[in-house]
């Protein structure tokens, strides 16, 4: 990448980003409370605690710069075995550390994202790479419900498996806006084409009106898939913050169903992206009400 | 579509979502969710000009087992693969929350008698995960999808069920894991990563995605049996798949728990394990795995009777 | 490249439809479709809606209908199509399937 390019986007600077993002030199890796990691494990994932706005907070982040030499598919950022499990362990030692602490007191996580994808290889499939990807899910989806406030900011790549296994169970997505290169999607429209046999200058044209299939993260915004834009580098540690707290407060008021993934439902419906879902549920559940009695009193 | 009974005796493999789904619960007790008289299709691809279907390629609704109610989500491969988009992600994210929403009111009418009634999810996986024509909505679908799982633990039972043509790969690879008990035939697959990306990585002499042995090996239910990711191996007929969920429905929510592979700290651990073993061992091939864990000709396995395989094979040991 | 919906009204001497209120038949699959009938009181008439990506078949798909409904005598159907490039012999072969089916009596 030359200078220019550099200043430009955040792709495969997520160590930066933290730095960034947390309070000066406060980022601590390899440690949760009182969890120390192995360092040599799972290289393609940082973990650690930092301090936020004078909070601590759990961080996780990909470094795209690292290979893992006993998974050789894993580097540029990929999500691996060791690294999805690295990353589902430091959640769950979060919830851990907080465990005895009231609901204002557990700790945000912050998700940095910014990964192309889970790893696609022979030993993966063997030792069942679908579990460690699900496993991270599960993880933070239990310290949503439990009472975290969990973040994730898009700093460069959040393409499909590897933003749901890394961003997609988060309370609150924020994302940098598409002029530092940020990239959200399944595929590009190039492969979409190719694989659904449809033109690619239509798909282009189509893409304008409806969000669903095109890659970007404006049309994530329209789905509800990302809650604010971020326009400038230096505001990514301000509007994080911000969603924390406002991820907190809902929390305190029992509104966690306006977040994660549910939430972003609500929100996809009232900016007009996703309307079809809430039909469809409304639907299923008057006509589960018709006969529920016959089930439930079986 | 045949009747129930004819069902029963059918191949699960062969058998259209509609068949599962009605063959899956007890004789004559299922009622479709948008059904294909709703003509719920998606307003996605009838924009891209593509072939539509009523129910979208997806089989939702309710029926028995017993006195549990039992939630069924069936996936019809032979519509777009069963891949998922905005219309069947939000009725597989409804199925299940209508099995919770069945729980609260169990619990509120009939206090004493939850666990003789309690609901639970079965899924029958036939996708290759995101449907690309509504990828972003299909991806944020696998997200509520696993998000619901989260709300299910300890109360309502979830089990994946594999064992239709087109295996259960992609997004909805993790959701089946994810899910309490995992029940498979012979011919079912679960992966992350189909055979050909991982040939296009890898290379063909690491992994020819045309050998379809090698295909079956790496995650068919043998495989998966072996390592535990699959907790029931049964015969190719609806009604071997029925008589399991029937047993599955009757088990205390401590038994179940105790089928999951992942969901808490203790099975991160476990599941290290297995990746510290074939990071270590690098093989080269499953039966590598399957010998470490005791069975002295993992060749001889792949050829093996469903019921053959059960008397002969080990597995790995659970911690 | 938006889908075809292609509306067709047949005339039936017959007045026989369908025993069940609907029926339904078929996954659309690559060259295949699904069928939805429906009993509906068209004063013997039967009508046809078929949706496709295929253009330019107006005329097949009209004369597989009718003759389906000339061979089978019905009336008073509502026949709804959604159709992935099936041939105009499956077309034929998956209507008579539909109508035995929502003509077969529940046996349980």
């Amino acid at each position: 990448m030359d200078d220019f390019e550099n200043e430009n986007t955040m792709i495969g600077r997520g160590r930066e980003a933290v730095e960034q993002i947390v309070d000066p030199g406060s980022f601590k890796e390899n440690v949760i409370n009182d969890y120390n990691f192995e360092a040599d494990c799972a290289p393609g994932s940082v973990v650690g605690t930092a301090v936020l706005d004078g909070k601590p907070v759990t961080i996780i982040a990909s470094d795209a710069e690292a290979f893992n030499d006993r998974f050789p598919v894993v580097f540029g950022g990929v999500i691996g075995l060791e690294e999805g499990y690295k990353m589902a362990t430091a959640v769950y030692k979060t919830i851990e550390a907080d465990k005895d602490k009231p609901l204002a007191e557990k700790r945000a996580i912050i998700l940095i994202v910014d990964t192309p994808g889970n790893g696609p290889g022979k030993l993966e499939e063997i030792a069942g790479m679908n579990k460690a990807t699900g496993s991270y899910q599960l993880a933070l989806a239990e310290a949503r419900k439990t009472g975290h406030p969990i973040v994730a900011c898009v700093i460069g790549r959040a393409i499909s498996g590897a933003f749901l296994c890394h961003g997609l169970q988060a309370d609150h997505i924020v994302a940098l806006s598409q002029e530092f290169g940020t990239m959200i999607h399944v595929m590009p429209l190039t492969s979409i084409s190719r694989i659904t046999k449809l033109n690619i200058e239509i798909l282009e044209e189509l893409a304008k009106e409806n969000p669903v299939f095109a890659a970007g993260v404006g049309f994530f915004y329209k789905l509800g898939g990302v809650q604010e834009i971020i326009e400038k580098i230096e505001d990514m540690r301000s509007v994080i913050i911000k969603h924390v707290n406002e991820v907190a407060r809902l929390k305190a008021e029992g509104k966690g169903e306006l977040l994660g993934p549910w939430g972003r439902g609500i929100l996809g419906n009232e900016r007009g992206g996703r309307v079809d879902r809430v039909k469809v549920m409304d639907k299923m559940k008057e006509e589960f009400a018709a006969v529920a009695g016959k089930y439930i009193g079986a | 579509m045949k009747k129930w009974s004819e069902l029963k005796d059918s191949s699960f493999f062969d058998a259209s979502a509609r068949e599962r789904a009605v063959g899956l619960v007890d004789k004559g007790t299922f009622t479709e969710f948008l059904h294909p008289l709703d003509r719920y299709c998606s307003p996605h691809l009838v924009v891209l000009g593509q072939a539509v279907e009523f129910d979208d390629g997806m089989v939702c609704g309710v029926g028995l087992l017993g006195r549990h109610p039992a939630f069924i989500i069936s996936m019809e491969g032979r519509f777009i693969g069963g891949a998922i988009g905005e219309v069947n992600g939000a009725k597989m994210v409804g199925a299940i929350r209508l099995a919770l929403t069945a729980a609260k009111e169990i619990k509120a009418k009939y206090p004493g008698e939850y666990e003789a009634k309690r609901p639970l999810v079965v899924i029958s996986f036939e996708t290759g995960g995101v449907r690309l024509h509504e990828s972003n909505a299909g991806l944020l679908a696998h997200a509520e999808v696993m998000d619901a799982f989260q709300d299910c633990r300890h109360i309502v039972p979830v089990v994946s069920v594999v064992g239709s043509k087109v295996g259960c790969f992609g997004g909805m690879g993790f959701v089946a894991a994810a899910a309490d008990v995992i029940v498979m035939n012979e011919q079912g697959r679960i992966g992350l990563t189909g055979p050909e990306v991982i040939e296009q990585e890898m290379g063909k002499e690491e992994f020819d995605a045309s050998n379809k042995a090698l295909v079956y090996r790496t995650t068919g239910a043998k495989h998966k049996y072996i390592i535990q990711d699959c907790n029931y191996l049964v015969e190719d007929t609806i009604g071997d798949f029925h008589k399991v969920l029937g047993e599955i429905a009757g088990k205390s929510m401590e038994e179940i728990e105790k089928m999951r592979r992942i969901g808490s700290i203790d099975l991160v651990r476990e599941q290290q394990e297995l990746v510290k073993l074939v990071g270590d061992m690098q093989p080269k091939d499953s039966m590598d795995v399957w010998k470490h864990f005791g069975n002295e000709n993992p060749a001889a396995l792949p050829e093996l009777s469903t019921a053959e395989f059960l008397k002969t094979v080990k597995r790995r040991a659970r911690s | 490249m938006a889908l075809q919906v292609l509306e067709f009204n047949f005339k039936s001497a017959a007045t026989q439809s369908i025993p069940k209120e609907w029926s339904h038949t078929g996954v659309t699959g690559s060259g295949d479709l699904e069928v939805l009938l429906e009993k509906k009181d068209l004063g013997g008439g039967v009508k046809a809606k078929v949706v496709t990506p295929v253009k330019g078949f107006d005329a097949v798909w009209e004369k597989m209908i009718q003759k389906f409904v000339t061979d089978t005598g019905v009336g008073n159907l509502s026949i709804e199509i959604n159709d992935d490039n099936a041939t105009p012999i499956v077309v034929y072969m998956r209507l008579r399937q539909a109508l035995a089916e929502a003509t077969a009596k529940e046996a349980e």
